[in-house]
Parts: structure tokens; C-alpha cells; sequence
């Protein structure tokens, strides 16, 4: 079976953040005999994500081995001989053995044990759709409260937001494909609308301190938060104009800046 | 390098985000080949995405090429402009630093909107992997395989 393996290996050595490195012993993994004293050979080890090298040592220009950690558990093993501080990776695969590894103390297996198991894409996926459920409550419920709080007030302008955080095309991506990533969503939020827009009494006034979006719509879509904005731009020229006394009845609602 | 090939089969049999048949071809001259039927036979070969650059190549297909020869490109041909599009979608999603951006994104949300730590309840807030600043300071490569498309 045929893998990239020389992007992979490019991946390993790059600068890119490793989640985890530190000398372990091992034992009987693929390509790898036991030493005749049993002792495990030593290699220098590198967790990038989901990805676990091996070194010959911390110099090396090219990675010994490669575990992709997918579908597999971790958990503390007896070593062939009386090893402290082992543990295995066992994969759910027939023919499969489990790779043996052995830490140099207590506190590195516990490390290592705890990077490895939580060290899947599959647990990374599952992380953030909780925390993607629980921005979005977080922000309905904020923005609820914020409009029960201004019923009372003239110009209180309910957010058309709630409408776009229905689960729709937006769920489930972050980054849709003409925005940029999380710097350039943030500089975006907090670009000034409009100095005049500090006179508008409404909620919008509260989004424009800089770098904040309480409770403006999903900021991970450009769009929506476009939209959003631009309700409170229309609002905000309909009263111009009615104070300059020009007639209301050509004014389109729809109309963006 | 070496690496578990039963593991990466055993992999490919898991559940699938997608499947579909499509035709591949490779960087090298000549080794074209049809990507095979999910539920038979076993896998032809595996790419493993990250730092890798997704974009659409007419006509109709797409291409995966890594950052380090953005010239060597694996080349996939779709049935239709819909399966194309959804492919590179799920293929710029697919890597584990997009995710890793994605839960950082969530939590400085989190955070900022409730004033607490949402990867507290799952005992990982001091992970240094969560953290900010475990994002690459290096911009260029911080942006590529989500940003590319901009640049084309």
C-alpha cells in the first residue's frame, strides 16, 4: 500500500508544534527486534497530532518509524521483563501487536499515556463539535437576555441574528471558503463601522468596542455577520434622513452599505 | 520510514467521512489508476493530509499537493462539479491542525462570551497543544491549506 511518506517524513521534521516528544523505550514494534538484553532499544519519540515518530535520536534528518493514531487505546503494560513505566498501544486489528513502549519515570508515562490516548482525530473532532454546541448556546442564551433587557427601550432593534444561527451551512465549518482564519475573522469583527454609529442607542453601539462580539452572529461566517451589521447601517440612514425631512416611502429596507 | 500497513488497512475499513470512486493520478508520470470501491478491495495507497494544499484543477477535479513541492500534485477527477466541490471542502477540513484551530477558535469564543474555560471540564485546558501560541508563528505556514485558496 502506497503513502506520501515523503511528505509525511517533511511534516515530522518541519517546525510545525509537537504535542509531545521525549526519549521511550521499545520493544517488538514493527521493524524493531528486542534488544538480546531486553532492555528495549531507545529512540527519540515526536507526537505531532494524531501522528507519533520515532528517531534514531534527536538530530536525526529522518524519522525511524511512523504510528498513525487512529482507532487504537492506550493503557499501562507489563514490559517482557520487569519493566517500570511501560505502556502499549494496542489497535483493534487482527495481526496487529500492540507497540510496547517504556518512559524513563513515573511522571513521563503518565505524559505520555495522556498525550497518546487523547491524541486522535477522532477525540479532537469530538471536542470541538461540544464546544461548537456550546458557543452557540452560550450566545443564544446571551442574546435572549440582552433583548429582554432592552423591550423596554424606543430604539430597542431585536437582532435578525437568531436567524442565521439555525444549523445550516455555516455548522460544521469554520472557515468557509472566502474567509480567512481565526486572525483575520477577529480583525473583521472589530473594524469600526462608521464613527457616526456611536450615536445609535441600540445593541449594535455595544459591538463596537473593539475585539469584542458578545453577541453578534456566528463570526466564523463573514456573510451573516455582514448582513448583520448592515441592518443597523440601514437603520441608522433612515433616521438621517428622516431628520434631513426627506419622504420615507422610496426607502428600501434592503438597501447595504 | 517505516510504518504499519495492516494498522493504516485496518483504518481504512473505520467508518468513512466520504466515499467515492474517483480517478487518481499520481505526481509521477504514468501511474494513473481508479481509487477502488470502499466496501471491496483493499486499499491502493493513503495520503496523509496535513500542510497540504487542496484546489480545484479544471476540468472538473481537484488536486492535493503538499507544502513542501506544491508542484507535485496528486490529481482526482470528479463526476461533478457538486462531488468536487464537497471533496475539497471535507479534504481542507481533514487536518488535524484545522481542527486544532477550530477548538482554539472555540475556546477563546467560549471564554470571552462566559468568562470560563470550556476545556476545563474536560481536563485538558493545560495542554500545551490548546494553547494560542502552539499555533506555528511562522504566518505563511499557519495559513496554508486554509488560505491558499485566497492566494489563487
Amino acid at each position: 500500500m502506497k503513502l506520501n511518506k515523503r511528505s509525511v517524513a517533511h511534516y515530522a521534521l518541519s517546525n510545525s508544534p509537537a504535542d509531545q516528544t521525549g526519549f521511550l523505550r521499545t520493544w517488538g514494534g514493527p521493524g524493531t527486534p528486542p534488544t538480546p538484553s531486553g532492555t528495549g532499544r531507545r529512540c527519540w519519540f515526536v507526537l505531532k497530532g494524531n501522528l507519533l515518530f520515532s528517531f534514531e535520536s534527536r538530530e536525526s534528518q529522518a524519522p525511524l518509524s511512523l504510528v498513525v493514531l487512529e482507532g487504537c487505546t492506550v493503557e499501562l503494560a507489563e514490559a517482557p521483563v520487569p519493566e517500570e513505566f511501560a505502556f502499549a498501544i494496542r489497535f483493534d486489528a487482527p495481526g496487529v501487536r500492540p507497540h510496547l513502549l517504556a518512559a524513563d519515570g513515573q511522571a513521563a508515562q503518565e505524559a505520555w499515556v495522556k498525550a497518546l490516548s487523547r491524541a486522535s482525530f477522532g477525540y479532537m473532532r469530538l471536542v470541538v463539535r461540544e464546544l461548537e454546541s456550546q458557543l452557540q448556546d452560550a450566545r443564544q442564551s446571551l442574546a435572549l437576555h440582552r433583548c429582554a433587557s432592552q423591550k423596554a427601550s424606543a430604539s430597542c432593534r431585536k437582532p435578525q441574528a437568531p436567524d442565521c444561527w439555525t444549523p445550516g451551512s455555516e455548522n460544521g465549518h469554520l472557515f468557509p471558503r472566502d474567509c480567512s482564519p481565526i486572525s483575520s475573522v477577529e480583525e473583521r469583527v472589530s473594524r469600526p463601522t462608521g464613527r457616526d454609529l456611536v450615536e445609535f442607542q441600540g445593541p449594535a453601539s455595544l459591538l463596537l468596542n473593539r475585539g469584542q462580539s458578545p453577541v453578534s452572529p456566528e463570526t466564523s461566517c463573514f456573510s451573516t455577520l455582514h448582513d448583520w451589521y448592515g441592518q443597523e447601517i440601514s437603520e441608522l440612514k433612515r433616521r438621517w434622513q428622516q431628520r434631513a425631512g426627506e419622504s420615507q416611502s422610496g426607502f428600501k429596507q434592503q438597501d447595504r452599505p | 520510514m517505516r510504518y504499519n500497513e495492516k494498522e493504516l488497512r485496518a483504518l481504512s475499513r473505520q467508518p468513512a467521512e466520504m466515499a467515492a470512486e474517483m480517478g487518481m493520478r499520481g505526481p509521477k508520470k504514468g501511474s494513473g489508476e481508479r481509487g477502488s470501491r470502499p466496501c471491496l478491495a483493499q486499499p491502493l495507497g493513503a495520503l496523509l493530509l496535513e500542510r497540504c494544499r487542496v484546489v480545484p484543477e479544471e476540468p472538473g477535479g481537484f488536486s492535493i499537493s503538499f507544502l513542501e513541492d506544491p508542484e507535485r500534485k496528486y490529481r482526482f477527477e470528479c463526476c461533478s462539479q457538486e462531488q468536487c466541490k464537497e471533496w475539497i471542502e471535507a479534504l481542507r477540513q481533514a487536518s488535524y491542525e484545522y481542527m486544532r484551530r477550530s477548538l482554539i477558535f472555540y475556546r477563546n469564543e467560549i471564554k470571552k462570551m462566559t468568562g470560563k474555560d470550556p476545556l476545563e471540564q474536560f481536563g485538558i485546558s493545560e495542554e500545551a497543544r490548546f494553547k494560542l501560541n502552539s499555533l506555528p508563528r511562522n504566518g505563511r505556514t499557519a495559513c496554508i491549506g486554509s488560505q491558499l485558496d485566497t492566494l489563487d
